[in-house]
């Protein structure tokens, strides 16, 4: 069955002819094919199929969002034009990279291109501490540590530059591997693996000058004094 | 050689480790869907703006001269700092206004953001609203079409809205708070932490952003009041009131559902579109409120929306308020008085899309309440999964 978004309302139409389904195929491989008929809907425009993208990569887009920018206030602003991006230029997408990496590199450009106009802007006053959607007065004191540590790592990839924080979020926070990264950045791999090595380095450095993070390196260093110890009296 | 990781080292890890475990940001996803599928998303015209796009600069360049000369030969104010329009989909969009005429609001993109410079920047949406944007304020189009909707970003804003049958066809948001109107002259302000309402024509609502919960305050004439950014806390002032739940003030009907309903709804659905006929020219924009898709079986279409798209619920709240003044008029005694009375109509709609109960606060006389619940009982709206529950203050007149 299609469906055929109007303006406001959905209405739908006869169900595609026998002919035109798509035969049965081997369950492994029935994901990759879904997706590439899905986007194939996409492109023709239908718009149930474009629904169908944006329920199953909502989240991941926000995610990668969030941890780009580190701010929730436009989050909703960012999603939403990163989907207007992809409707508009899914015609454009040849598969010759998988769907999520073209998806990421649409959302690094919306982000990078909202930061950019952000700067270009006077900045507007801004909470202090946000806490990422959770009220932090209703949190106990260990998840209300947590929320802080989180925000003060978000000021600190902040301070990053945008090229670092890129490929710093997308190899260390969402898990691709560098050459998925260089795809997504359009960089060659030995660049991403350098901008990788100094934003570990630039945020080594800058532990030690936040506060709700030095705590845990200290932690850590305590810990590691008193093992030796523990482990010689347990012998 | 110890190859041990130092201590800022593992915690730079452990802090990864925790980033990575965070859960994905909860969003309006509703919201975000209704408007992504309900926006045209029109193709930014690249084979006519291809060569505008390479010629990126000179363009620019090209663009400030001729506002240059246009600030010389118009402008009266040589030292105001003019306008910003900025239309996030379409960059290029970035242009100043220095005629100090009203910009035309109809032809704003949505998501545009407007800047006002040292001047009140007015924005006209002609013969519904005009609003005008104070030195320095930021707001953003956020709902454009029927229903207008700002969102303030910072500084104040004024308003003024033509009465219109219609509910809530203006909205602005300030952080969670949402301030709608009907027929209303107020002005909205945004502090840090506080949204300032005052009202000097008709009524205003305040009332949470993004949900359809019934309006925490009534702002009347001459009142003011003084909110928080969730829209559930406020102080007023004036002809103002607190929206109250409690049973003395509010009427409360469950509706059986109708077993004979073809006739009337059919004429339900005559009505309405006989009432959406006069903007025949805005009809892909219009949408029909009693969506009549074909009965299929649940497992053979395609999942369900969780609630109603918000055009489907505006239009279904269009139907009932024709109903509810139609009743009004009908039912009331005709004295020869103007009379005005103003109810929060609470409508609670099951998964199907019938309503299920009705919420009149404060209550309306009982002759027109039982004249608007037989017709409520016959209106439908498009079937969802959770179905919904929402109010809205409607003016009714006669």
């Amino acid at each position: 069955m299609v469906a055929t978004a109007h303006i406001g309302r959905v209405s739908w139409s006869e169900p595609a002819a026998a002919s035109q389904r798509v035969p049965p195929v081997p369950a492994k491989l029935r994901p990759v094919t879904e997706l590439t008929e899905l986007i194939e809907r996409c492109k023709a425009g239908d718009n149930s199929a474009f629904r169908e993208v944006f329920c199953t990569n909502r989240e991941a887009v926000a995610r990668l969002a969030q941890r780009m920018t580190g701010r929730p206030g436009d989050l909703e602003d960012l999603v939403q034009e990163v989907f207007l991006q992809v409707y508009r230029s899914i015609k454009d997408f040849r598969g010759q990279s998988r769907f999520s990496t073209w998806l990421y590199r649409i959302t690094v450009n919306v982000v990078l291109m909202q930061r950019r106009a952000a700067r270009s802007r006077p900045v507007l006053q801004e909470a202090a501490d946000e806490t990422f959607g959770a009220d932090a007065r209703d949190l106990p004191d260990d998840q209300v540590a947590r929320a802080r540590r989180v925000a003060a790592f978000y000021r600190l990839l902040d301070r990053l530059s945008d090229k670092k924080r890129a490929v710093f979020v997308l190899h260390e926070l969402e898990g691709l591997s560098p050459g998925e990264v260089a795809k997504v950045v359009s960089a060659p791999v030995l660049t991403v693996r350098t901008r990788l090595f100094y934003a570990r380095r630039e945020l080594l450095a800058m532990l030690r000058d936040e506060p709700a993070l030095e705590l845990v390196a200290r932690e850590l260093r305590l810990a590691d004094s008193s093992e030796p110890l523990a482990e010689r009296e347990s012998t | 050689m110890s190859l041990e990781r130092r201590p800022e080292e593992q915690a730079l890890d452990r802090l990864i480790l925790e980033l990575r475990e965070q859960p994905a940001p909860e969003l309006d996803w509703q919201r975000m869907e209704a408007r992504l599928m309900r926006e045209p998303k029109p193709e930014p015209s690249r084979a006519g703006l291809g060569w505008l796009r390479r010629l990126r600069l000179p363009t620019a360049g090209l663009l400030a001269a001729a506002t240059v000369v246009a600030a010389v030969v118009v402008e009266h104010r040589p030292t105001a700092v003019p306008a910003k329009l900025s239309a996030k989909a379409s960059p290029l969009r970035m242009f100043r206004s220095v005629s100090g005429e009203p910009l035309n609001g109809d032809q704003l993109a949505l998501g545009t953001h407007v800047t006002a410079g040292a001047q009140p920047l007015v924005v006209e949406h002609v013969g519904r609203a005009r609003w005008t944007l104070e030195p320095h304020a930021t707001a953003t189009l956020t709902n454009s079409g029927e229903f207008l909707t700002l969102r303030l970003d910072s500084g104040a804003l004024s308003a003024a809205v033509v009465p219109n049958p219609k509910p809530e066809t203006f909205a602005v948001e300030v952080g969670g708070t949402r301030v709608a109107v009907h027929g209303t002259a107020f002005r909205v302000e945004r502090s840090a932490d506080r949204v300032l309402v005052s009202v000097s024509e008709g009524t205003v609502a305040v009332e949470p952003t993004g949900t359809h919960a019934a309006p925490s305050f009534l702002l009347r004439r001459d009142s003011r009041g003084s909110f928080g950014l969730d829209g559930h806390t406020g102080s007023v002032e004036g002809n103002a009131s607190a929206v109250v739940s409690d049973s003395a003030s509010q009427s409360h009907r469950e509706i059986a559902p109708n077993t004979l309903k073809g006739a009337p709804r059919a004429a339900l659905r005559a009505a309405h579109a006989a009432n959406h006929a006069g903007s025949a020219a805005s009809a892909s924009a219009a949408p029909v409120a009693v969506p009549a898709p074909a009965p299929t079986p649940a497992s053979s279409g395609p999942a369900l929306p969780l609630q109603p798209s918000i055009s489907e619920i505006e239009t279904g709240v269009s139907s009932a308020l024709d109903l509810l003044n139609g009743c009004f008029r009908d039912q009331a005694h005709s004295t020869g008085i103007h009379v005005v009375a103003s109810t929060g109509l609470t409508l609670h709609v099951t998964g199907e899309g019938m309503v299920q109960s009705v919420t009149f606060a404060p209550p309306l006389a009982p002759a027109v309440e039982d004249c608007a619940v037989n017709g409520l009982r016959d209106l439908t709206f498009a079937r969802s999964t959770e179905g919904l529950t929402f109010t809205r203050v409607f003016e009714l007149t006669r």
